[in-house]
């Protein structure tokens, strides 16, 4: 069986990569937007000598650049996604690629496609506090209330959803919550934001869903290679911290950090303010938090990853381990 | 007026927020090729009708003004369609890909008896509004010479998208990412000169190769000199490497000097020696941090009447448009100075062609 991965030369992609050869896939194609990171492919081919492995350049918003890439592949493990800029260019990067790619697996017969969607399709903000939060929780309708990024993943959902409707393709959606690993950017929004040389520690005593990057690609190859049609599992790792207990382990590796705790019911209100303040001049501060996004991503849940694991997957770096090689890398890239 | 866009990238966003929040203004409409991107603004901007094609939404809408977003290259056919079927347009700049485009537009504009205006945004920051004032009462007095130095981060959203996709749009505008953004540089200086221009300019790419060819033949640094037949002259640098990433002007006048900074809007004027000897150097640091100060407060007031807007020129700019539309004020932009913009576009890729 020939693996397609789109997204290969990304933080999760690479690791992705590894992870299928690691589970028996023989022939892999990687897709890259532009060059490979360098050395990368160089290396899977050492380490998996027995393994064919492809490479593919292309943009996703090309059609016509897409048939090549996905031409011979039996499984599309999707994982390139706009990840950042305005909210148009990441709607195309992630919407407009995935339906261009979607457009290309059903013409050339592509039977199954795994899509790396995220934690933040949930709808949330009607969960109880301290509820189970595993699949059963609904994905947003549209998602523009929780954001560009939220919207983008939502639609991108919805869209492969159709499309498994309309052309018969099989497909299995991952949803991570929050991915580190060494590389990773700093704290996830869920702990906080950095503002004013200040660190506003939001997240307090909400469990932060973590994903340590193998962790998740190992789930992600799993699932593209043995879930059943139509499945969706939750991405987050066992022993998962409280936002607070993982800044105070940042915080240890990173100086100079002064940071601001603010409580969940000054956060709400804070953003009700915002919110109000934002209709009446018209725009003048962008209103990025809202109570919506503040109840959906700041209370407190229990994150369950129960259904990844009756599929098989154990998580082979605990979250503890996980905590530490991030921080240490963290602080090599401090001292320089 | 009814108002609806034509193109549904990012900067489509802009255009909706300023039109929502000016008064006697509702759009009601948006287009793209892509039904993707209609649907993705739509559920931004509620409320609004979609359509794939610029056509049925001239036909179906009755629209008063169009906005065109798309890249430059589309622009000459869209306006014009839009001009034709009665509307008013206003433009994403590049106005167009050359003074030939640019000539076609205003023709169009002038026999259909319709507005049309461009997106010279920066023109109508507070500094560059403090320094028509001046200009106006004759404050600086003659124009002597003006120096415009623009920054263009590479490392940012925009920058990467570029640099990533040799496809790019920005690669087929035969000025290439400077085409991109020399509007905003000469747009500002345009109304002080007088044609015909002579124009010097070299452009180069400061960065290492990256081994794409259409990436690589894209410079990242531009320098020009402009002499205009008024004896103004103005130097000009577009720089890619330069930090902090810089937007500043300096008009020097015969009578004085003041130093334009639209990403801090601040316009002060330039302190001198008043006072002699190693004492009168003491006053000047002072006297111009003062005025800075003066700058600083006139912010923080406009910050609390909500007049600071991120895109605050682009609302000025949209209210004076829609004004010349009611007849109850002039063109924000001339036609003449939209056509001498570009016509001093031509001369400069022209100048830095060979060396590219």
């Amino acid at each position: 069986m020939r693996v397609l991965v789109t997204g290969a030369g990304g933080f999760l992609g690479r690791h992705v990569a590894a992870s299928l050869l690691e589970q028996g896939v023989g022939q892999l194609r990687l897709h890259f937007r532009g060059a490979p990171p360098p050395g990368f492919v160089e290396g899977l081919a050492t380490r998996f000598p027995a393994a064919t492995i492809e490479t593919a350049a292309a943009n996703l918003l090309y059609r016509h650049d897409l048939e090549a890439v996905v031409d011979g592949v039996d499984c599309v493990v999707h994982a390139a996604a706009g990840m950042r800029g305005a909210a148009a260019d990441m709607f195309a990067n992630t919407v407009v690629g995935t339906r261009n790619l979607l457009d290309a697996c059903v013409a050339a017969g592509v039977r199954r496609v795994t899509l790396v969607s995220s934690f933040s399709v949930y709808r949330t903000e009607r969960l109880a506090s301290g509820a189970v939060h595993d699949e059963s929780v609904p994905i947003e309708e549209v998602g523009i209330s929780k954001g560009a990024y939220a919207h983008a993943k939502t639609r991108q959902e919805r869209l492969v959803a159709s499309y498994r409707e309309t052309h018969g393709l099989e497909t299995v959606t991952l949803r991570p919550g929050v991915i580190y690993g060494p590389g990773s950017a700093g704290p996830s929004s869920r702990v906080g934001i950095s503002a004013m040389g200040l660190f506003f520690s939001l997240g307090r005593r909400a469990e932060l869903p973590l994903t340590y990057v193998e962790n998740c690609a190992d789930a992600i190859a799993l699932a593209a290679l043995r879930a059943s049609d139509g499945a969706a599992y939750s991405v987050v790792d066992d022993g998962l911290p409280d936002c607070a207990g993982y800044l105070r382990g940042y915080r240890a590796r990173k100086r100079g950090m002064r940071v601001l705790p603010v409580p969940y019911w000054a956060l709400l209100l804070g953003s009700r303010v915002l919110l109000a303040y934002n209709r009446r001049s018209k725009g003048q501060l962008p209103a990025v938090f809202t109570p919506y996004i503040v109840r959906s991503m700041y209370r407190g849940f229990r994150h369950s990853n129960a259904a990844l694991k009756r599929l098989g997957w154990q998580p082979r770096v605990a979250t503890e381990e996980g905590m530490r090689r991030t921080f240490e890398a963290l602080g090599n890239e401090e001292r320089g | 007026m009814r108002a609806g866009i034509i193109g549904c990238g990012k900067i489509a966003d802009g255009h909706a927020e300023q039109l929502r929040a000016l008064d006697g203004v509702e759009l009601v409409a948006a287009c793209d090729r892509e039904p993707l991107m209609v649907g993705q603004f739509m559920d931004r901007w509620p409320g609004l009708a979609g359509y794939g094609d610029a056509a049925v939404m001239l036909a179906e809408q009755r629209l008063d003004v169009v906005h065109v977003a798309t890249p430059p290259d589309s622009h000459v056919a869209l306006a014009c369609l839009a001009l034709e079927a009665g509307c008013h347009v206003f433009l994403e700049k590049p106005f167009a890909l050359d003074a030939q485009g640019a000539r076609e537009i205003l023709d169009c504009a002038a026999r259909n008896g319709r507005k049309v205006c461009v997106n010279y945004l920066y023109n109508f920051e507070s500094p560059a509004l403090a320094l028509q004032g001046m200009l106006d009462e004759g404050r600086l007095g003659e124009i002597v010479h003006v120096d415009t130095s623009y920054g263009y981060n590479l490392s940012g959203d925009y920058g990467i998208a570029v640099m990533a996709d040799p496809a790019h749009w920005v690669h087929r505008l035969p000025g290439k990412l400077f085409h991109n953004v020399i509007d905003h540089v000469l747009a500002k200086v345009v109304p002080l000169l007088e044609g015909p221009v002579e124009v010097q300019a070299k452009a180069w790419r400061k960065r290492p190769a990256s081994g794409n060819v259409l990436v690589d033949a894209m410079p990242d640094e531009l320098r020009f000199l402009l002499a205009g037949s008024n004896g103004v002259t103005v130097s000009g640098m577009v720089s890619s490497h330069a930090r902090p990433v810089a937007h500043t002007m300096t008009v020097r006048g015969t009578r004085d000097t003041v130093e334009l900074d639209y990403a801090a809007r601040t316009l002060v004027r330039s302190q001198r020696q008043e006072q002699p000897s190693a004492i009168g150097r003491l006053f000047p640091a002072w006297v111009q941090a003062g005025r800075f100060a003066r700058g600083g407060l006139g912010n923080i007031a406009a910050f609390a009447r909500s007049d600071f807007h991120y895109f605050q020129c682009m609302r000025v700019l949209l209210e004076r448009f829609h004004a010349s539309i009611r007849g109850v004020g002039k063109d924000p932009v001339p036609p003449a100075q939209i056509l001498m913009v570009a016509t001093l576009i031509d001369a400069i890729v022209a100048a830095v062609e060979p060396r590219a």
